[in-house]
């Protein structure tokens, strides 16, 4: 995949963060970067025809498998920031009846 | 309006700077890395998967904090998620969206597939593709459906992440045997010129006990948005 497709995901994940009024929409559009990020790393080492990262007899032209290890690591990471961010929005739901940012933010004992 | 108008300039403007650089990352990336996991990955580390060889002997001080940071994201949902009313069981919300028969008969059928499925995964981590934390996440799932299953079944949270505490200690202790046959840190604990069998021995119990771990990890946090559900 073109990385300047991977870039597209990303900024679709920036667009959604800039304008979304939900603080669910919020954090799923954070997971959205992070796939974008994702698939810009696997684009890394990756080539037409390579096969996957593991050896048998007759495999030589593997993928790099660095970024993907790499990757692992985000995938795990992302998912526990989502799991913490989401938490937190049930948290909010339960305090202020409402998960709308405006809503949220207009209440007087948000304003510091 | 005139907001989005900017904003959407603003992101084609990051857009542009971004393709300009894009011919800068294609010279960042070389294949030596590539070339050396080829040639030495197997008979350093034993495995056949190289992204197992990565994850579990070259960048494990990696790994072990990703494990580690798990563990603390879990810790952070439940100590978010404290409140009042404790939960046993899941029949609160088995009969809110009332769950169809068909599904439940399903899910006793596919249970125990998914279970041996996940294990298979974790315990071939070295030889397939997968690993601890793609197996330990079937696992957690195979484990999910037990709630549509039994609504009874009760569950003990603070058992489970004290298990879970125990395996991440587990973790680091057999990941730090080396320093004690090998001389450095965070590495197979098995000589360098053992056979890649005996290797394996090393791969397979940390992978089982990461997959462990994972699985734990997630239940747990699925456990804790349930609780919330009410």
């Amino acid at each position: 995949m073109n990385p300047i497709l991977t870039f597209l995901v990303v900024l679709i994940g920036f667009y959604g963060l800039s304008t979304s009024d939900n603080v669910i929409k919020s954090v799923f559009s954070v997971t959205i970067i992070e796939s974008g990020v994702i698939l810009l790393f696997l684009n890394l080492g990756n080539f037409e025809g390579g096969a996957i990262p593991i050896l048998s007899e007759g495999v030589t032209q593997i993928v790099d498998p660095l970024p993907q290890a790499l990757m692992i690591t985000t995938i795990v990471i992302g998912s526990t920031v989502t799991a913490l961010s989401l938490m937190l929005c049930i948290k909010v739901f339960h305090h202020y009846g409402t998960v709308e940012w405006k809503e949220v933010l207009s209440r007087e004992d948000v304003k510091s | 309006m005139s907001r989005q108008i900017v904003l959407i300039l603003l992101l084609g403007a990051l857009f542009a700077v971004f393709t300009m650089s894009i011919i800068e990352l294609e010279g960042l990336y070389n294949a030596f890395g590539k070339e050396y996991f080829l040639e030495y990955g197997q008979s350093d580390t034993g495995s056949n998967n190289l992204v197992t060889a990565i994850l579990l002997d070259y960048r494990l001080f990696d790994s072990l904090f990703e494990a580690g940071i798990l563990l603390i994201a879990v810790s952070g949902v439940i100590w978010i998620s404290k409140h009042d009313i404790e939960e046993k069981n899941a029949r609160f919300m088995i009969d809110k969206f009332k769950t169809p028969d068909l599904f439940i008969t399903f899910s006793r059928l596919v249970y125990p597939l998914m279970l041996a499925f996940g294990f298979y995964v974790i315990v071939n981590g070295h030889l397939s593709p997968g690993g601890g934390f793609q197996g330990g996440t079937i696992v957690a799932t195979a484990i999910l459906i037990l709630y549509y299953i039994d609504a009874d079944k009760e569950t003990n949270i603070g058992l489970i992440v004290t298990v879970e505490k125990i395996v991440y200690l587990l973790i680091i202790v057999l990941a730090s045997v080396s320093i004690v046959t090998r001389g450095t840190f965070f590495t197979n604990f098995f000589p360098l010129d053992a056979t890649q069998d005996t290797k394996a021995i090393y791969l397979v119990l940390l992978n089982v006990l990461i997959g462990f771990k994972v699985a734990l990890g997630l239940w747990t946090i699925f456990t804790a948005f349930l609780k919330e559900g009410r």
